[in-house]
């Protein structure tokens, strides 16, 4: 009993890594994914080159090798070392945990968001046009409230696969849940913080969905 | 003063030339009905002189104000401050109604207002529900669009136009996409604005509404106006072996 109640203490502190890294990958994916969607429908040949090409590669490699090159990138390009590296008060693992993963979900995001804007009719442009809206008018006040209802369902996957993912974090020693679930189960020689640590993933995600349906509620006001 | 003057329109699409020099002046409170075949110019002539298509050649002025002019057989647009306040002059109703789903009624009027025009939001409220009085959907001002029938949508977007006080209002088949016992309301709509001496261009194949409301009929085919003429005539008399044949139709 004593043993179970020690795991989930400290199965819990690994859960505050493994939020931290869920919501700020949420805070800088989505608006970095919002600006890859319009580079990638860009006129500009170059740009949408450019944002094809970077969402190929996010979404044709492995997370954890992109993890590993975002935090090896500084030795092996600029020969920085990364033993005890911070950048402020952070370390750097942590650092590179959150740009991979942020980099890596923009992506997803933006082909999500893209997808939703190109569902958008015309004439919705065409009636914004005529009654005066400036293009980023057009796209805050009518477009984007629409994209948003669009592409809610798409979104809510990507975030529940996100929460499995932080656990991919372990590549770069942060002592997220799945670290904490697997250096319990080899003290205790036994697999039950393996099945806590997956409960409390479930749950997180039991979370996420009561939440995102209950936006998607909110937002069926018209259809 | 011409309300609308456009002189030599041409427009294609790729090989394809959809308006072969048309010119079409209205004058202050005339409704002007466009009639003829699918694929003749008429919309896309609507939309030329909405600025919603960009024309290859020829010169618009809406209210007197240039929208595009030509020198030296160079096709100059309005720039884009004169753009916004000839955009002011006139009111679009598009076929599929284009209403915000995602806004209240009032608010679909109200947006652009409050927006674009910079008018206090009370203001703007105040117009909105003035308009929606004047289409009898005083009670649906809190409602969205797709709570509403295509016609009581159809009439929101009448309002939305209407709300900016337009010089000229133009209707892109306005009744196309509804139920034909939803049309007789929107042609009452549109026969109210015309007592009101509203200056109107309608894209229609209502051909006995284009005969009853609009002063002038004109008949388009393969992107030339083959015939017009006092709505009476052109329907009940047409001259010309086209407008015959288009006509013998309905």
């Amino acid at each position: 009993m004593d043993n179970l109640r020690s795991t989930i203490t400290q199965l819990l502190s690994g859960m505050t890594f493994t939020l931290m890294i869920f919501i700020l990958t949420l805070l800088f994916s989505l608006p970095l994914g919002l600006l890859v969607a319009k580079g990638r429908m860009s006129r500009n040949r170059l740009l949408s080159g450019a944002t094809r090409f970077y969402i190929s590669v996010m979404r044709g490699t492995p997370l954890m090798l992109q993890l590993l090159i975002v935090y090896f990138g500084p030795w092996y390009l600029f020969k920085i070392p990364l033993r005890n590296l911070s950048i402020g008060q952070l370390d750097y693992r942590f650092v590179a945990t959150i740009i991979g993963f942020s980099v890596n979900y923009a992506a997803y995001f933006a082909e999500i968001f893209r997808g939703g804007i190109q569902s958008m009719p015309q004439g919705q442009y065409e009636a914004a046009q005529l009654l005066g809206f400036s293009k980023s008018q057009t796209f805050f006040r009518i477009i984007m409230p629409q994209v948003i209802k669009r592409v809610l369902p798409s979104v809510t996957n990507e975030v529940i696969t996100l929460v499995k993912d932080t656990s991919l974090a372990q590549v770069l020693a942060v002592s997220e849940m799945f670290i904490a679930a697997k250096s319990l189960a080899s003290t205790q020689v036994s697999v039950i913080p393996f099945i806590v640590a997956g409960v409390f993933y479930y749950l997180m995600n039991g979370v996420i969905e009561i939440g995102m349906n209950s936006l998607e509620r909110k937002l069926n006001y018209y259809s | 003063m011409h309300v609308l003057e456009m002189r030599n329109i041409r427009k294609s699409f790729g090989s394809v030339e959809v308006l072969k020099s048309i010119s079409l002046d209205v004058e202050q409170g005339e409704v002007v009905a466009v009639i003829g075949p699918s694929g003749s110019g008429k919309s896309t002539l609507l939309r030329c002189a909405t600025t919603l298509e960009q024309v290859d050649a020829g010169t618009i002025k809406i209210a007197g104000r240039a929208l595009v002019s030509e020198t030296d057989g160079k096709v100059l647009f309005a720039d884009k401050k004169d753009l916004a306040e000839i955009r002011g002059m006139f009111g679009l109703v598009f076929q599929n109604f284009n209403l915000f789903p995602h806004f209240s009624v009032r608010r679909n009027i109200t947006e652009s207002l409050i927006h674009v025009r910079k008018i206090p939001r009370r203001e703007a409220d105040e117009i909105a529900d003035k308009l929606l009085a004047k289409m009898g959907l005083a009670d649906k001002a809190g409602e969205h669009p797709c709570r509403l029938s295509g016609g009581q949508q159809q009439r929101v977007s009448i309002a939305r136009a209407l709300a900016a006080n337009p010089k000229i209002l133009f209707f892109d088949e306005p009744t196309s996409a509804l139920d034909p016992e939803l049309t007789g309301e929107i042609l009452k709509v549109i026969r109210g604005l015309a007592e009101e001496r509203m200056t109107m261009v309608i894209v229609t194949h209502e051909m006995s509404f284009a005969r009853e409301v609009a002063d002038r009929v004109i008949f388009m085919d393969e992107g030339v106006i083959v015939e017009q003429g006092r709505a009476a005539d052109i329907i009940n008399d047409p001259k010309e072996a086209r407008t015959k044949a288009f006509l013998a139709g309905y």
